[in-house]
């Protein structure tokens, strides 16, 4: 019974109980919530559909294969730690959120149809922008705001490339839209309407280059724990929507490839380190979105892969990023440092995170990344692999090493707080040993990726290759550090795409509005000017010595009346 | 956010430094020393990058004896310096969308 309701409804409709249990209570509702929707996922078959018929339309609303088994499980783990995260929140409202979010995603990932996703795409939207109002804050009511509107925008475009497939195709199944299977590529020239627009709003939750900016935009403004909900399903439940639905399509691998780059140059100068953790989010979506366009077995399988280790290992830099803005209370580089000496047990664990990310061997990110990058290799797509290489130094350079260093070591700022809270260490711990559990024994995640391989990452080539690229990126630092060529870091603002509808519209906006106010105050006053003048002239006209006001002479009288007669005699005869 | 108990408290930076603080060289040494490694170890370990061992290389410049480590070094000093590069254009002040 319970295996056919979409997987996550627990989630959805427990939240709405949570209210009920007190603010007390209510994060161990949530956390008691995940478990028990992760104990009915574990036991749901494999390969599992159910299908509703609603207005005569067969709807798949649950369809568990590979790619949603390992979506929705990892989904479960992070809605778990994410739950333990948060058990000293008194915000109950901030539970209902998490739990709505989280639940709704992982029925996503587990629709079968577009109309199923589209209704769960718009319940992630709508449930996850309160854990950023719940910050409480001007700057962030209007943050998730814009947040708000670029997501259900998202969810407009599914709706409407749904729609218009549908109209074209009479289907509604949610699978390739290309037709391709893996290793076959196709290009967006080869789209109907309807699937490219779902691209598009695909692109959108994915933060594709110049759509991005929400991220960079939201996610620091989010509360400590909610920004770790955030950083878990939004995005990679965009990946796991492109892996189905546009594997293979080549354009994604330049489009990944450019998603790898740009956020690592501008993690460079950020000051505050959320947000150079939704850069560093973003550079990690391309290397899934590469593996996607690349579309191999290996090619996917990798970005399954690494988007598993991807969420524990972000959850795990946001939750140490959380702690320090916890106890802290800011994530600006400027204002810490030394934080090693009060927070040991959350340095260690960022540090972990970061070596995760990195991909340094024995840690997650080691196994995930190391298949995309021998990917590209193997299909010998050369450009691609310098890039990957390349956005490889610059995740060390942003989270292995900036966000740890500036953070807990550098300049000491002479901030002696508490460690973090016994729920938040405990939620790191675990996150900690994922990444170290996956990173040594990663055999079981190889055995649920969508595909069968036989990966080998620590060949001897393989780790001392990625050591070297990591430990000399690690050395360019310490040089850039002593020579004083290293950035300082700085309390400002860096312009992103934002600007254009943070700045540019609203400006170019209010000058056109100002501009049409001037002409219309300019034709107003043209036409009340002539009024004026033609009342002017009529009243001059009527008065008692105007020409219509004043009295006429006899003769001129029977002159006019003869004149008049005289034109009526000649058109009567005409 | 902060809590009433939690406030942070300035102290002196100097006076409870700490070991890694107080030996910043040993670290950097170890690093060195790490990188040097590195290197050897893929003079030792060459012959294991044959295909019949590990994965063979699958471009020539995998090949080149330290490529890896040249490329990681100019990868970050380049981004660094890309990175510094944006800032002159795209810096505000930190109110810049409040104002």
């Amino acid at each position: 019974m319970i295996h056919n309701l979409p997987p996550g409804l627990i989630m959805v409709l427990g939240a709405l109980l949570l209210p009920f249990l007190g603010q007390r209570l209510s994060a161990w509702g949530a956390l008691i919530l995940s478990s028990l929707s992760l104990a009915a996922f574990w036991t749901t078959p494999e390969l599992h559909v159910v299908t509703l018929n609603l207005f005569g339309q067969d709807l798949n609303i649950v369809r568990i294969d590979r790619w949603s088994w390992i979506f929705g499980l990892v989904f479960h783990f992070a809605a778990i730690i994410a739950s333990i995260y948060a058990l000293h929140v008194k915000d109950t409202k901030q539970h209902v959120a998490g739990m709505i979010y989280a639940g709704s995603a992982i029925a996503a990932c587990c629709a079968g149809d577009l109309i199923t996703l589209f209704v769960c795409w718009e319940l992630t939207a709508v449930s996850s922008v309160f854990l950023i109002w719940a910050n409480g804050t001007e700057t962030a009511y209007r943050s998730g705001m814009r947040y708000l509107i670029i997501q259900v925008t998202s969810g407009v475009l599914l709706l409407s490339g749904a729609i218009i497939h549908y109209h074209q195709t009479g289907s509604l199944v949610f699978e390739n839209f290309l037709g391709l299977e893996p290793g076959q590529r196709g290009s967006v020239g080869d789209l109907e309407f309807g699937p490219l627009l779902i691209l598009i709003a695909f692109g959108i939750k994915g933060a594709f280059p110049l759509l991005h900016n929400w991220l960079q935009d939201s996610y620091p403004n989010g509360t400590a724990t909610g920004t770790v909900f955030l950083s878990a399903f939004t995005t990679k439940l965009a990946i796991y929507s492109l892996a189905r639905g546009f594997a293979g399509l080549e354009e994604l691998i330049w489009i990944g490839c450019a998603m790898t780059l740009f956020p690592i140059v501008f993690a460079v100068i950020e000051n505050d380190l959320r947000r150079v953790l939704a850069y560093s989010l973003n550079n990690q979506l391309g290397f899934m979105v590469v593996g996607i366009g690349i579309g191999t077995e290996l090619a996917l399988n990798g970005t399954a892969a690494h988007a598993f280790c991807h969420i524990i290992y972000k959850s795990l830099l946001f939750m140490s990023m959380g702690a320090v803005l916890h106890r802290v209370g800011t994530t600006k580089a400027t204002e810490l440092g030394g934080l090693h000496k009060s927070m040991p047990l959350t340095t260690v664990f960022c540090m972990i995170g970061g070596g995760a990310i990195a991909g340094f061997p024995l840690l997650s990110g080691f196994v995930s990344k190391s298949m995309i990058i021998s990917a590209a290799g193997y299909e010998h797509m050369f450009a691609v692999w310098i890039i990957l290489l390349i956005a490889s130094a610059g995740v060390m350079e942003h989270s292995g090493i900036k966000i740890p260093f500036f953070a807990f070591f550098a300049h000491d700022s002479g901030k002696r707080v508490k460690e973090a809270p016994w729920n938040m260490l405990t939620a790191m711990a675990i996150a900690s040993f994922c990444c170290i559990a996956i990173g040594v024994y990663y055999q079981p995640l190889y055995d649920m990726l969508p595909f069968e391989t036989h990966y080998e990452p620590y060949t001897a080539a393989h780790v001392i290759m990625q050591l070297q690229l990591l430990l000399f990126a690690a050395l360019a630092f310490v040089f850039l550090m002593k020579a004083n060529l290293y950035p300082a870091e700085i309390r400002s603002t860096n312009l992103d795409t934002d600007w254009v509808y943070r700045r540019f519209l609203p400006r170019l906006i209010a000058h056109v509005g100002k501009l049409i106010q001037l002409i219309d105050s300019l034709v107003r006053f043209a036409c009340l000017s002539m009024i004026k003048r033609f009342l002017n002239w009529l009243s001059k006209s009527c008065s008692a010595r105007g020409w219509l006001g004043s009295t006429w002479s006899t003769s001129s009288m029977a002159f006019w009346a003869a004149a008049l007669l005289g034109v009526f005699l000649i058109l009567y005869y005409l | 956010m902060k809590t009433k108990d939690d406030k942070s408290t300035g102290g002196d930076p100097n006076s409870d430094a700490s070991w890694l603080e107080r030996n910043v060289n040993v670290v950097i040494a170890g690093l060195v020393i790490a990188c040097i490694g590195s290197l050897i170890a893929q003079l030792w370990w060459s012959p294991l990058f044959d295909a019949e061992h590990g994965h063979p290389p699958e471009f020539a410049i995998e090949e080149l004896f330290g490529f890896e480590a040249m490329f990681g070094f100019a990868a970050f000093v380049g981004v660094v310096f890309l990175g510094t590069g944006l800032r002159l254009i795209i810096k505000r002040d930190e109110d810049y969308y409040d104002s």
